[in-house]
């Protein structure tokens, strides 16, 4: 049975018209031990067929060493979002209800280009020297994650020096723990500095700037 | 199992002088959209959220909103209004309004991104749950205290939380957290609990859930190996401590207007609204749950929106 019914299809069609430039999505999964990696794949599976302009390469988390070493992976199921190059946007765990949307806007981000940053946060992240690596955790089922996930893509975008993750946190238990996450959205800058919610883009800056 | 939900924000043009610019997505701005566009005026609604739907996408089921004899999601109700009024035409872009000039015949609305231009205002910005205000709750914040059960509640497998407050929102969301938890105090300061009947019903039936009437949170000590709340008791004056997991706040609302204050007339913070649902100010309306009535309520706030809508439709009707 399709993960994605006919309506969702439509409106996935519709959404993705506007991409420019082809876009893969580097997916990791494994057979064993991973909880979603199957529905992930699948989902990947339809997605991909949505727009010719996109396409799924699928890669073996346990012997595509070198694959996962060049991505930077670490946990499964993943997805790396790439365009002309790799801007280190990563999904962890299945971008399904609310996240799905935050899927949708990473695809069009690299396709198209725009970004709805600021003039100042641009200047920030030009002038960034060292590397930040933001960690957004997220439930499917919170309708005001999916900002804070476009948010930190967005800036992974813009930046060589960003990396920003999706992080499902109900399929990485161990993580919920070693953060003590409680709530969603929640985003952790550099594994120590972290910002509650989804928050404007001046506020998630002024954190990035406090953990530097 | 696995839903897939799409909501994708558009793009508008900034350069046009729009009929009406509503600010706020809620129930009340919805319905004031789907009336407007079908009123054919060059409408654009700012709502600072992605999914539209306000305060409806974090309540889980509307049990009193008419014509769902079955409960309804929030959310589903929601994104239908949505739909609707998307459906006659209605545009949406996701920014937060930071500012906003209602004097003249031109009114400016900017955001970070954006001035945007309108002839009139429909002010439906809602409210925002009120905090306690005690020690530990703003530390603690996302990290055991929550606002949004339908949001955190799936956080409290099996776990003891507390629930303050005693209205319908408390009693309606400690029921759904006891599909997760294994045990919920529901803290309210007096024996008097405002929420409807029937839900009190239903929780006076829930064996995980107890009452603790005149009791107040002092503070929340969530700080070390096992997580506690004290409490007051208001009339013997005791004071005692509560094992809790989390605590989840549902004490009223505030409403939105900072960004109004200093340009219209409020009325115990609200936006103090007269005929149809006008402001002190011309050309600016208001609807929902931002405005000085009585009852805050989905059913209420849509036929604001309507009558919002219409009275802005009459107004421009006139000056063209
Ligand atoms: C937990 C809970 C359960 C509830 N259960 C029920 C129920 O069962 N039945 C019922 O009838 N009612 C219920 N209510 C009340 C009901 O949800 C509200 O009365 C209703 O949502 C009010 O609609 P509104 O459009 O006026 O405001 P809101 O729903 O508050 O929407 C306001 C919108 O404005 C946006 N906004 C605010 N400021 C800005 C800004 N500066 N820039 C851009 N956008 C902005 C917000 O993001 C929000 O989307 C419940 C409320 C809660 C919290």
């Amino acid at each position: 049975m399709a993960m994605l019914d006919d309506n969702v299809m439509q409106e996935v069609k519709k959404a993705l018209q506007n991409m420019k430039e082809p876009v893969t999505l580097e997916l990791f999964s494994q057979s064993f031990e991973c909880g979603y990696c199957k529905e992930t794949h699948q989902l990947l599976d339809e997605l991909s067929a949505a727009n010719p302009l996109l396409q799924m390469k699928l890669h073996q988390f346990e012997n595509d060493a070198e694959a996962v070493k060049q991505f930077g992976i670490d946990k499964i199921p993943a997805i790396a979002v790439v365009g002309k190059k790799d801007y280190g946007i990563r999904f962890y765990g299945i971008p399904a209800g609310y996240e799905f949307s935050s899927l949708l806007s990473a695809i069009l981000l690299v396709s198209t280009g725009i970004t709805k940053l600021s003039a100042d946060t641009k200047k920030f992240l030009d002038n960034l020297q060292k590397p930040i690596h933001l960690q957004t955790f997220v439930t499917p089922t919170c309708p005001y994650c999916p900002p804070a996930v476009m948010l930190a893509h967005q800036m992974a975008f813009y930046s060589d020096k960003v990396t920003a993750d999706m992080v499902e946190i109900s399929e990485f238990p161990h993580l919920a723990q070693k953060y003590s996450v409680q709530g969603v959205p929640r985003t952790t800058i550099n594994e120590k500095w972290y910002v509650e919610g989804a928050v404007p883009e001046e506020v998630l800056v002024s954190k990035i700037k406090e953990a530097l | 199992m696995f839903e897939f939900k799409l909501n994708m924000a558009d793009t508008a043009d900034a350069g046009v002088l729009y009929d009406l610019i509503i600010i706020g997505g809620g129930p009340a701005g919805l319905t004031a959209g789907l009336y407007a566009a079908r009123y054919k005026l060059n409408t654009l609604m700012i709502e600072k959220a992605l999914v539209p739907g306000g305060q409806l996408v974090a309540t889980q089921w509307v049990e009193n909103y008419p014509g769902f004899p079955e409960p309804v999601l929030g959310e589903k109700l929601a994104k239908d209004m949505e739909a609707q009024a998307k459906f006659y035409g209605l545009k949406v872009v996701q920014e937060d309004v930071l500012s906003v000039n209602l004097e003249g015949e031109t009114k400016e609305i900017n955001t970070a991104y954006n001035t945007w231009k309108a002839r009139t205002v429909i002010i439906a910005t809602g409210s925002s749950p009120r905090r306690l205000g005690i020690p530990g709750e703003q530390e603690y914040s996302g990290r055991g205290v929550s606002y949004c059960a339908t949001c955190d509640g799936p956080f409290y497998p099996d776990k003891v939380v507390t629930v303050v407050g005693g209205g319908n929102s408390a009693f309606e969301e400690a029921l759904f957290i006891a599909k997760y938890a294994r045990k919920i105090h529901i803290v309210h300061r007096s024996n008097r609990y405002n929420a409807d009947p029937i839900l009190q019903e239903r929780v006076a039936a829930e064996p995980k859930i107890e009452l603790m009437p005149y009791h107040v949170v002092e503070s929340i000590e969530f700080g070390g190996q096992q997580r506690y709340v004290k409490l007051k008791n208001v009339l013997s004056g005791l004071e005692s401590s509560l094992d809790t997991d989390g605590i989840f706040i549902f004490i009223g609302t505030v409403p939105n207007t900072k960004l109004f204050e200093k340009q219209i007339e409020l009325e115990n913070g609200y936006v103090k609204s007269y005929a149809d649902n006008s402001s002190s100010v011309e050309g600016v309306w208001v609807a929902g749950d931002v405005q000085a009535k009585t009852l805050r309520q989905v059913a209420t706030a849509v036929g604001d929106g309507a009558n919002a809508a219409h009275a802005v439709h009459k107004y421009l009707l006139h000056r063209r």
